[in-house]
This record gives C-alpha cells, structure tokens and sequence, in this order.
C-alpha cells in the first residue's frame, strides 16, 4: 500500500507557481528523495505534503486517508496529519530539554506519563542520546541536534516521516557519516521516508528511488542507478554527477545511435528523444567516462591542456576543445599540451 | 480604584459632630432640607477652582455639616462645561454643583434649561445684579488687573488705569516688543469676555488693539502662564489677568506688581448653580446657601483669597476692601445675565474676533 | 526498532473543530476593532453634523465649510508641514550619523550614552518644552547665563524655525532606533572594505554604511514627518503664545473659540490630520515590510567590528555631546531647578528662591498624590495588561496571512493617526453614551482603555517584533507533532517570547507613563494621572506645580529606564 499519494498538485506564491502538477507515490518502507536545485520546488512539495503550505489544487492522501484535495475544500492542518517532519534547521525548542523536545507529541497524544518517559527514553537510546536526555538544544553539538530532531519525529510512531535537507547542517566530515547512519536507521526501522536534498550524492545514496524536479515539475524518477546512469533528459543529465558539455550539429540518427559533429572533430553517441539530425545538439559525458588516449582514433577528440589540478587520489586536467572545455580524470600529471581525449560511444549521451 | 476622594473622607470622620441648626433668618423648613442633605450624604462640585485653593471652603463646610462629603472636582473651564453638556446629553449626570468663572457659559447653561430653580436665603444679601433668574448666583468678586515685572517696569513706566496703558504701549514699543501679554481670547473664555466689557467702557480699545499688534504681543490661556512670564521678566506687562490670583501672588513674589486700574476695574463673579436632575439636591442646595452665606463668604475674601461678592463680611479681601480702594463707581461688575452669552452666537463671536485681529494686525504693521 | 513502533499511541484524533479554534481569534479580532472603531466612527460621524451629536443637529459639511473658510486652518497646516519637513531634515541625517558612531565605531563611552540617547523619547513633549523655556527661554536659568557673556541671548525659542530644530533634535532618538537596528544587521565586511580603499570614518558612514540601510532611514523619516504633523505638546508649549498654530494646537483652540465647543469642528480637523496621515502610515508600512526584507538579506552577515575612529573621535565626541547637551541636559535641568524655586527669571538670585514648597503642596494635595499613585499603577499594572492584550493581538494575526489579519495591521495603525486629545474626548463619548461602559467611565479603566487603544501601534510592533523573533520552523516543528495553533501559542511561542514581552513592559511603561494629550477629557476624580493633569495645570497656569509633577515624571521614567537597563531589555524594537 502507499503511505504518501500526491496527485496533480499545484501550488503558487501570489502570481508565482512552484509547483505545476507533481504526482507521486510513497510505498511503504521506502526511501524517496526530492532532489533538485534551488527553486525547483521540492521543499514547497514536502512542506505541501506535511500541511505547512496551502495547494491550489490536486490530493494528497496519507495512507488511504484524503488530508487535501483542492477540488473538495479538504485541508487537514498540519497538526491534523500525523506526520513526522525534521527540519532543515532542526528546529529544536530552545526552551524545552532534550526529554522534553521528543516528549512533546507524545503528550500531545495524551499518552499516560510512563508512557511517555519509557518511549522517549527507548528513542533516545535507540539515537544514542540517552544520557543527554536533560540537556538543553544549545547544550548539544550539530550532530546530536539531528538526531534529537529526528528522535523527535520517529516517536510517535508516524506512517511517514519527512526529512528536510537533514544533513545540509552539519560539516562536511560529519555528513558523510551521518549519511551512512540515517541511511542504516531507516532500513533498520522500516521508516517510510520523503527527504528533500539538493545534494545529488546524498540523494543517490540514501534513496530507494529519486525523484528529480526542476521547475515545479518532475523531470524524471527512479531508482538512483536508473538517474545515474540512463538519463532521459539533458536537464536529468547535467544536475547528476560532474559533466562535460559538448555543444554541435546533430549529422544523423540510426538505430539509437547519433552523430554528433563540432569545430574539428566527430563523435559517436547514444541518441537521446530530443536528439534531431540536422538539429544543434549537446553531447553529454561524465569526467570519469573520458579517457586519456595517446593518439587520434575512433570518437577521440583533439584537446589543448591548460591546466592540472592534484585531487589527491587522482589528477583532474582541463583541456580545451575549441570553445568548450572538457574535464578529465587521469592517474598522471601529463607533458606537452597536445592531446587526445577518448569518448566510448555507450557514455556519450547526445541530446 | 475608589473614584472618591479618601483624604476628604478622613477630614470628615475627623470633624465634631454639631449639632444642626437652621440658619439665622432661614424658614423654618429648611431643617428638612439639612435633613435630606444629611441623607443624601455627599455633594459634587464641578469647579474652575484649584481643590488647593478650595480647601479651606470644604474644610469650613464639613465642620459645619460632617455628614455632606464633598466631592469636589477641579477642571478647567471648558472641560467642566464640555463634560456637563455631554454627561448630561448622556443622562449621566455627574455634578450637583457647577461653579465655574466662565460666566458666559454658566449662564447659558442656565438659560439651556440646565439648572434647577432654587432661591437661596441668601439671595437678598447679593447685589442685584449677582442674582439670575432664582438659579445661577455670582459668588466672587475678581477684579481684573494689570500686571508688571517691577525689576523692569518702573517709576512713571507703570500704568495707573486703561489709558496710560495704552498710551505706554504707544510710546515704548521698543521696549515693549515681544514683552507684554494678555488672555487668548479665542482660548479662553474669561479674558474674551474682559475685553468685551473692555469695548464697553474704554474708548481707546482699539487704540489698545493696535498697541498689542505694534508691540508683537504674546497670548496665553491662563493667568498662572502670565503671572509666571511677566515674573520671570520674559514679558513686562500682563493686560487683564484674574487680579486675586495675581495679588495673592505679588505678596509672595518680590518681582512682580499689580495695578487695578483707576478709571475703571473689570470684575468677575465666578456663577454657581444647582444642576437641574441632580443627584444630592439638597445637599447641593446647602452647599450653595454656604457658598452664599456670611460664612462662606468670609473664607473666600479670607484663606481662599478670592474677593467675596458680600459686603457684609469683614476679611481682606472683599467687594467692600476693593471698593474702598479703588473709589466708587470704579469697579465694574460683569452682571450675571443673559447680556454676556450674546457673544456665544458664533457668528457674532467671529465678527468680534476678527475685528480684534484686524485691529492687532493694523498695529503691528502688516 | 520495536522499541519506537509500539503500536500502543493511539492515532491522531484528526484536526481540531475550526469553529472551537477559531473562537479566541475571533473574539481578540472583534474586541480590537470595536475599541479603535467605535471612538474613530463617533469622531468622523461628528464632523459631519454642526453641532455635538448629543443634541440638536442637522447633517451636513459645514463643519469642512468653516475650517477651509478659516484663514488659522490653513496656517497653522501651512506650520505643520514646514514643521515636520524642517524636523525630518534635521532628525533623520543626525539620527543616522548618531546610529553608526553608537554602533559601528570605537565612540568612548557608548554603553553608559545608549540609554541617555533615548532619553527624549520617554519624557512627555510638554515636559521638554516646558524645560526648554526655564533653561532657554528669553530669561532662562542659561539664557541669563548667556547674557552675563555675550551680553544677548543667542538664540531663540518661539520662532517656528527654533521649534523645528527643537522637535527635530528631541525626535533624533525615533531615527537613532531604527537606523541602529538596521546597521546591527549589516556586516562590517563592506565597511572594512571601504577603509582598506582608504576612505576616512566619515566617509564610510556616508557613503557606504547610511546607503546601505537607507530603507530603514527612509521608513524613519516618514515616521519622522508623521510625528511632525501629529505634534502638540511643544507648539502647544512654545508656539501658542506668538500666534504659531499647528493643526493639533488649531484643533485644541477651537474647543473655545466660538465661546462653546466645537466638536464638529474638531472633528472635521481630526479627519484632515487622519486623511493626511493615512497615506503617511501606509507608506510607513510599506516601507517596514521593505526594510524587514533588507534586514533578513543582509541578516546573515558576520561579528560586527568597531570601526577606530582616529583623529575624528573627537569631533564625534563633540557632536554626540553637543546634542545630548541640547536635547536632554538643557530641558531637564530646567525643569529640575524650577521645581525647587518659587520664582526665577530676570534679577532673581536663585539661590534666595529656593523652596520645597512645590513639593510640600503636591504631598499635601490628595489629587496630586492620586496622579502620581495613579500613573505608577497605570504603568505598571496597566502596562502588563495592556501588554497581554497586544501579544493576544499579536497571535492572532502571527503568521496568519488572512484577510483578518490585514484588518487587524491597518485597525492598528489608525489610533495614532488622529490626534491623542481627540481620542481622548471620543473614548470619553464612547464611555458616556455606551449604557455597559457608563460604570467604568471615571475609573482608571477608561484611561486605561484609551491609551491602550492609542499606543496600539507602537505596542503591536514591539510584541510582533518579539514574534518574529520565534523561527517560524520552530511552530511549524510543533504543528508536525499535533500541536493546535492555541497549543503552540501557549506552549511554544509564549515561553520563547517571554523575555521580549518583559521588555515590552518596561517600554509601555515608560511610554505611559509619558502620555499626556489622550487622558485630558477622560479625567476624573479618581482616575487622575499626571501627564494629563500636566495639560491641564499647565492651561490652568499652576507653573510651579507643574515643573514638580513632571520632575516627578521624569524620576518614574528613569527608574523604568534603570530596571530596562537593570534586566538588559534592548530599548527598542
């Protein structure tokens, strides 16, 4: 069954629309992750989802239950919800404890006092925050406010909870850990999760399924490997993983493959729908997918070097194409300026 | 928040009981009225006068009657007759007593239908003209006077009557610019009334316009304000203020001095009267007939240092005293009748007023 | 996991009924608007009659006839814009240049100087003016000092010109507010970056830092203007006597002019001064929503740095003092030696003038005594009241983008817009000729009500001010967990606010306990509080008196300034 439905929805500020019909689905024990850049909507979604915004039109339901349809005049309030919603800022009450922040929608609930005290104690732990349990927010490091927000919406126990940029707080270090840990406890607790990110890596490595907004629509949706590695658009294309942009002349389409024609050089890709012969076109391909080559060849291009930089585990060089310019991983620093870039055909997506 | 006043309340608990008497030469029926006076229990005054200087008059009355509390209310003028006409538009009638110095607007009250009839005992002792229509009565006998800064204003300098006033207004403007004051007739009611009697009997008033417009003259609403400018020497001469507040005053205050004109001296009589619909009727009407009475009356040429409007009474400060001093025929009583509310016809009011600044503004060159 | 999913909580009992939710909004909103209407639609429905609405009266715009007939009407508006615009030119540039020298530099001595800069918005304008003529009159306590020097007096009080500068100067603190605020909310960065390029203190105020928060001094300089076309207290004071009519003063004398009251005419001034300061207030709103959007851009700017002052330290330290000398030290020391003298002025050796008599007199006057108690309760009691009733007013529009809650934000505004004197007298109609109110007329609520009512605006912003200082995520975190908005007011946002509702306290404290046109037709006995017993003394000519009252004002001001600075409450919204 599905814990989330939305359907069709639209929503605008004044005159400005977010959102242009989204529709989505939540199953249970699944984690789904909006992603998408800034202004695409995806946070207006999950704020639309937990009843902090107001929809112009289109259903949510949570579970079977409907808490908005615009054409109905439903709209269950956010506290009417039932939801569990961790906020970007975390949104701790500065003036309640830690004990008392989760307590909270429990005594709301009008749960009896042991009650309480054995559920919030039992989250605590389970957060390994238990001998925190009186201090105050501002008593706690970044990482130990997470996971009080986090203990704060798990406790009552709701279908689904919502994760607002959840990691987008702490420092880079942390977040990779804490990504590693959300990831476990939601597996761990067979949570039904919505998380809004911008931050593609996250997005693919928490999430059973993506979906990608831009412009208040979604672009594409499915599992991270399906966005990573067979885009449908270019937008899809570009905002996963790092690109090189090869602008040309599409010469011609056949059976799934396109030639794609610059200043100086040819390749040979997969066709993408929007790809016309005759039309102009864009040729995709991420930094790890170019190789180095030491000599012309079939799909390799002519590339000026100008400059290198030390990654560490590896060297990122930028070459120069005629007017594009094109990034490429290599395990050596490189001599001379002259070189020739190899694009295998399966990893150049023309658009 | 009690809205009575606790100190009067404890003067009374404090006061000897005595034993009530009807009045020498009051009917005999009069003991009812002590005794309903007695029931209502209290009397409200709406006054222009300070409760500072009433004081000793509630004192003095609840010595005589400790069981009438009086519950006295000072305010200006103005608010006073803005207040009664709304609190009693409203049916809320609030004083029993009004007793304020804008005449003008006490007796229109009273031809508005807003006093209750009520002739005093007391009334056969009143000049004629302090008597209105067996309601309103005059209770006060205020000279208006001339006031200078004695530092500055010396020798032949200071006026003796209305003429040479003007006469130095004329010949010193110099001087005199920006340094002499007088009501602000279009604020306040008395000194508008004052200088109406003025054009009765001073022919040189518009000459006297003139003077106050050549010499860039400064108004204000109150005698306090001017008594305190032409003290501090801000201004040398004050036209027209309340004379008992300024002679009270001058014993005090080294620099300031004050003339009551020989030619003629304007006097006010603060009119009191019993609100028509009155709660405490009778305790008003006691009230009234002591302002009235030798007793009264006494407190007021005494420590009120008002003038009283008796003659009959021995104090400093009396209708008899200023008559002695000023000669007879000197003083000029404004009557209480319908004679001074001519000017509360609005269109005859503006005529007036803008006559008077035509007049200023002839003087003062513009 | 088994351990959080305890299936034991029961579900979530769906949404709360509206209606039951709804309710205490509701009633807050329809409380609200029957206090600013009910006295507002008196005074418009009286101006449109020609005589008190009490008695006998025809309809009609007689009342707009006269006063555009009336020669005084068109002066003393003439006045006031000359007022207000000479007071906005000379408010506004030293309020800002005050605002970064306090804020962004290494001024000498600022901690101590705050609170004494705002002095001159806590102390009544009756009282300043007056002091101003005992210290600086034509024979004041300096002036008398001047001439013993200079052998004249060099400068004057009465011309219009003088009460510009004096309004002008004693309103600098109304800019010095919001500039500072704004300035708090700038990163230093752009100014180090200007000194780096070389430009000098000044030049940095002027050019980069006073740019910069120029919503916040283009909003202050409408509130200016709209402060100058609502001032009473000064012109009433230092105006009056040279024939230098305001609106609110030309409003004041027409109470007398035709002999009786001319409510209708009043009123139709009332409406004038509200239909020209409607606009004003409008932009004034405007402007703040620009000016709270600039300060939530830049608000993520970094720690503030002193900027050293150099070789100009000391012409701040002049200028600084300068004012303070003029707007704060001169008046209140006036009034502080009338007080303890009888008699002052040309030829008076102040010493032999000496008394507490003035003192003496108050002690032993019940009413007196009554103002005095009754405007401590008013502040303090009163206060704390009112103070609840804006932050019930405040949540019920708090992050509510209804209709009701614009209603709310313009009813707020209206108050301030007519004249407080006015207010006064309709809140006194409105207590007469309402059968339920008739009790409560001469009690302190009456009074209480009307400067409620009347201060609404200022408190509105205070407690709203606190309000936003809550993260909106911080109530939407508690609507996730099931809270109700009644739920997340009482337990969320209120304990959050607490401290900046202490603060609110303290300021409508002082506030009130300044205010002295509303309460003039609303005294009674009983319900006496000093600032309006000041107009009225001050009418009456009780000089002495009046200096005593106000001293004894201006020490309740100060211990509420000593406890606001006791407590850290910032002075400000």
């Amino acid at each position: 069954m599905s814990e989330l439905t939305v359907e069709n929805l639209h929503l605008a500020y004044g005159d400005n629309p977010i959102l242009k019909g989204v529709d989505m689905k939540l199953e249970r024990g699944e984690v789904v992750s909006l992603l998408g850049p800034s202004g695409s909507g995806k946070t207006t979604l999950l704020r639309a989802v937990a009843g902090l915004e107001v929809p112009s039109q289109g259903r949510i339901l949570i579970g079977d239950k409907v808490v908005f349809d615009g054409s109905r005049g439903v709209d269950v309030p956010a506290e009417g919800r039932n939801l569990g919603l961790v906020f970007q800022s975390y949104a701790l009450w500065p003036h309640k404890t830690v004990f008392d922040n989760v307590a909270y929608g429990l005594k709301l609930r009008h749960a009896n006092r042991g009650d309480i005290g054995e559920r919030v104690r039992s989250a605590l732990e389970q957060l390994s925050l238990g001998p925190l349990a009186q201090r105050l927010p501002h008593q706690l490091s970044g990482g130990q406010q997470q996971r009080v927000a986090l203990a704060r919406a798990l406790v009552y126990n709701p279908p689904v909870i919502l994760l607002d940029e959840p990691l987008s707080n702490l420092d880079a270090k942390l977040r990779e850990e804490a990504r590693a840990w959300l990831r476990e406890l939601i597996v761990r607790l067979q949570l039904s999760a919505l998380c809004v990110t911008h931050d593609q890596a996250e997005a693919l490595a928490i999430s059973d399924r993506i979906l990608l907004l831009n412009g208040g629509r979604i672009e594409q949706q499915g599992t991270p490997q399906e966005m990573y590695s067979s885009p449908q658009t270019l937008f899809t294309a570009d905002f996963m993983g790092s690109n090189n942009r090869l602008p040309g002349r599409v010469a011609e389409v056949r059976d799934g493959m396109a030639l794609l024609e610059g200043h100086g050089w040819r390749l040979r890709g997969t066709a993408k729908p929007s790809a016309a012969p005759g039309g102009e076109g864009v040729g995709m391909i991420r930094l790890e997918n170019i190789r180095i080559a030491e000599g012309p060849g079939e799909n390799r291009l002519p590339a000026k070097l100008s400059t290198s930089m030390y990654l560490g585990d590896r060297w990122e060089h930028l070459f120069h194409v005629g007017e594009a310019r094109v990034r490429a991983y290599g395990n050596a620093q490189l001599a001379g300026d002259s070189h020739w870039l190899e694009v295998p055909p399966q990893a150049l997506w023309v658009f | 928040m009690s809205p009575r006043p606790l100190l009067l309340a404890l003067a009374l608990a404090a006061a000897p009981v005595v034993a009530q008497t009807v009045p020498a030469g009051y009917p005999a029926d009069y003991a009812q009225t002590i005794a309903a006076a007695k029931k209502e229990g209290r009397v409200v005054i709406y006054s222009a006068l300070d409760t500072k200087a009433a004081q000793p008059l509630i004192k003095d009355f609840n010595a005589l009657y400790p069981d009438i509390k009086v519950e006295y209310n000072d305010m200006n003028s103005t608010e006073m007759y803005n207040r009664f006409i709304a609190e009693s538009a409203a049916g809320q009638g609030g004083a029993d007593v009004m007793w304020s110095s804008a005449m003008d607007l006490q007796v229109k009250l009273v031809d508005d239908g807003k006093a209750m009839a009520y002739m005093s005992p007391e009334a056969s002792k009143l000049p004629k003209w302090a008597v209105y229509k067996n309601e309103a009565y005059g209770t006060t006998y205020e000279p208006a006077a001339i006031i200078y800064n004695k530092r500055l204003i010396t020798g032949n300098e200071i006026p003796h009557d209305h003429a040479s006033f003007a006469k130095l207004l004329e010949t010193q403007t110099a001087k005199l610019k920006g340094k002499v004051t007088t009501y602000d007739i279009e604020k306040s009611g008395v000194g508008f009334m004052f200088v109406v009697q003025d054009t009765k009997y001073f022919p040189g008033m518009k000459e006297l316009e003139k003077g106050f417009g050549a010499t860039n003259y400064r108004v204000y609403a109150s005698t306090g304000n001017m008594l305190e400018k032409v003290s501090s020497g801000e201004h040398l001469l004050g036209y027209n203020v309340l004379g008992s507040y300024a002679l009270v005053r001058s014993k005090k205050d080294p620099n300031l001095g004050v003339v009551l004109p020989k030619d003629y001296t304007l006097v006010l009589s603060r009119v009191m009267f019993i609100a028509k619909g009155a709660k405490n009727p009778n305790a008003a009407k006691v009230w009234t007939d002591y302002i009235l009475s030798q007793r009264g009356q006494k407190m007021i040429g005494g420590p009120v240092e008002l003038f009283s409007v008796r003659d009959d009474v021995d104090a400093e400060y009396t209708a008899a005293s200023l008559t002695k001093e000023l000669g007879p025929n000197v003083a000029k009583p404004i009557p209480v009748s319908s004679e001074i509310t001519q000017y509360l016809d609005p269109k005859k009011r503006l005529e007036f007023l803008a006559d008077w600044k035509k007049n200023v503004a002839a003087g003062s060159g513009k | 996991m088994a351990t959080i999913a305890k299936p034991s909580i029961p579900a979530l009992p769906g949404a709360r009924l509206p209606f039951t939710s709804g309710l205490p909004r509701f009633l807050t909103i329809l409380i609200t608007a029957a206090a600013v209407l009910a006295p507002l639609s008196l005074i418009i429905y009286q101006s449109l009659l020609d005589a008190p609405f009490f008695d006998k009266h025809h309809a009609g715009i007689a009342a707009y006839q006269f006063i555009f007939a009336d020669p005084d009407f068109w002066s003393a508006l003439e006045n006031s814009l000359l007022i207000a615009t000479g007071m906005t030119i000379i408010a506004v540039p030293l309020g800002g240049v005050l605002a970064f020298v306090m804020e962004r530099t290494d001024f000498p001595g600022k901690r101590w100087l705050e609170p004494m800069l705002l002095v001159p918005s806590f102390v009544s304008p009756m009282v300043l003016s007056f002091g101003y003529i005992v210290a600086a009159g034509p024979v004041g306590f300096y002036s008398i000092w001047a001439t013993d020097v200079f052998g004249v007096v060099p400068w004057g009080l009465y011309s219009l010109l003088a009460m510009s500068v004096i309004a002008g100067l004693t309103h600098v603190p109304n800019v010095y507010v919001y500039a500072s605020s704004a300035l708090k909310n700038l990163g230093s960065d752009v100014e180090e970056a200007a000194r780096v390029a070389g430009a000098s203190p000044f030049r940095v105020a002027v050019s980069v830092s006073l740019p910069l928060i120029m919503p916040a001094m283009l909003f202050s300089a409408v509130l200016i203007f709209f402060l100058g076309l609502e001032l009473f207290g000064l012109p009433l004071v230092l105006g009056d006597p040279e024939g230098h009519l305001v609106l609110s003063t030309y409003l004041y004398k027409l109470t007398n002019k035709l002999g009786t009251p001319s409510y209708h005419l009043m009123a139709a001034v009332a409406v004038c001064i509200v239909a020209l300061t409607i606009p004003l207030v409008l932009l004034q709103r405007r402007l703040l929503q620009n000016v709270r959007k600039y300060a939530t851009i830049k608000g993520k700017a970094g720690r503030i740095r002193e900027l050293p002052l150099g070789k100009w330290r000391w012409l701040a330290v002049a200028l600084v003092y300068a004012w303070l000398i003029v707007a704060v030290i001169v008046p209140l020391t006036g009034i502080a030696l009338r007080a303890f003298v009888t008699n002052w002025g040309f030829g008076v050796k102040l010493a032999d003038a000496l008394t507490l008599d003035t003192f003496r007199t108050i002690w032993n006057e019940p009413t007196d005594v009554r103002a005095i108690i009754n405007t401590i309760l008013l502040g303090v009691i009163g206060g704390a009241i009112t103070v609840a009733c804006y932050t019930a007013i405040g949540f019920a529009t708090h992050r509510r983008n209804d209709g009701w809650s614009r209603v709310i934000d313009y009813l707020v505004l209206l108050p301030r817009a007519v004249p407080g004197l006015l207010i006064g007298l309709a809140f006194l109609w409105v207590f007469l000729f309402f059968p339920p109110l008739q009790p409560l007329r001469a009690t302190m609520f009456s009074m209480w009500l009307a400067y409620t009512v009347v201060w609404l605006a200022y408190g509105m912003r205070l407690v709203s001010s606190s309000l936003l200082q809550v993260s909106n995520e911080l109530e939407e975190a508690a609507r996730t967990v099931g809270a109700s908005r009644g739920r997340i007011s009482r337990e969320i946002t209120l304990p959050l606010i607490r401290h900046g509702l202490l603060g609110s306290w303290l300021l409508v404290f002082m506030i009130f306990e300044r205010e002295y046109s509303t309460g003039v037709y609303l005294l009674a006995p009983g319900n006496e509080v000093i600032g309006a017993s000041l107009v009225s003394l001050w009418q009456g000519g009780a000089i002495d008196i009046v200096a005593a009252l106000s001293l004894v004002n201006i020490v309740l001001v100060a211990i509420g300034l000593a406890f606001a600075l006791r407590f850290g409450v910032r002075l400000r919204d």
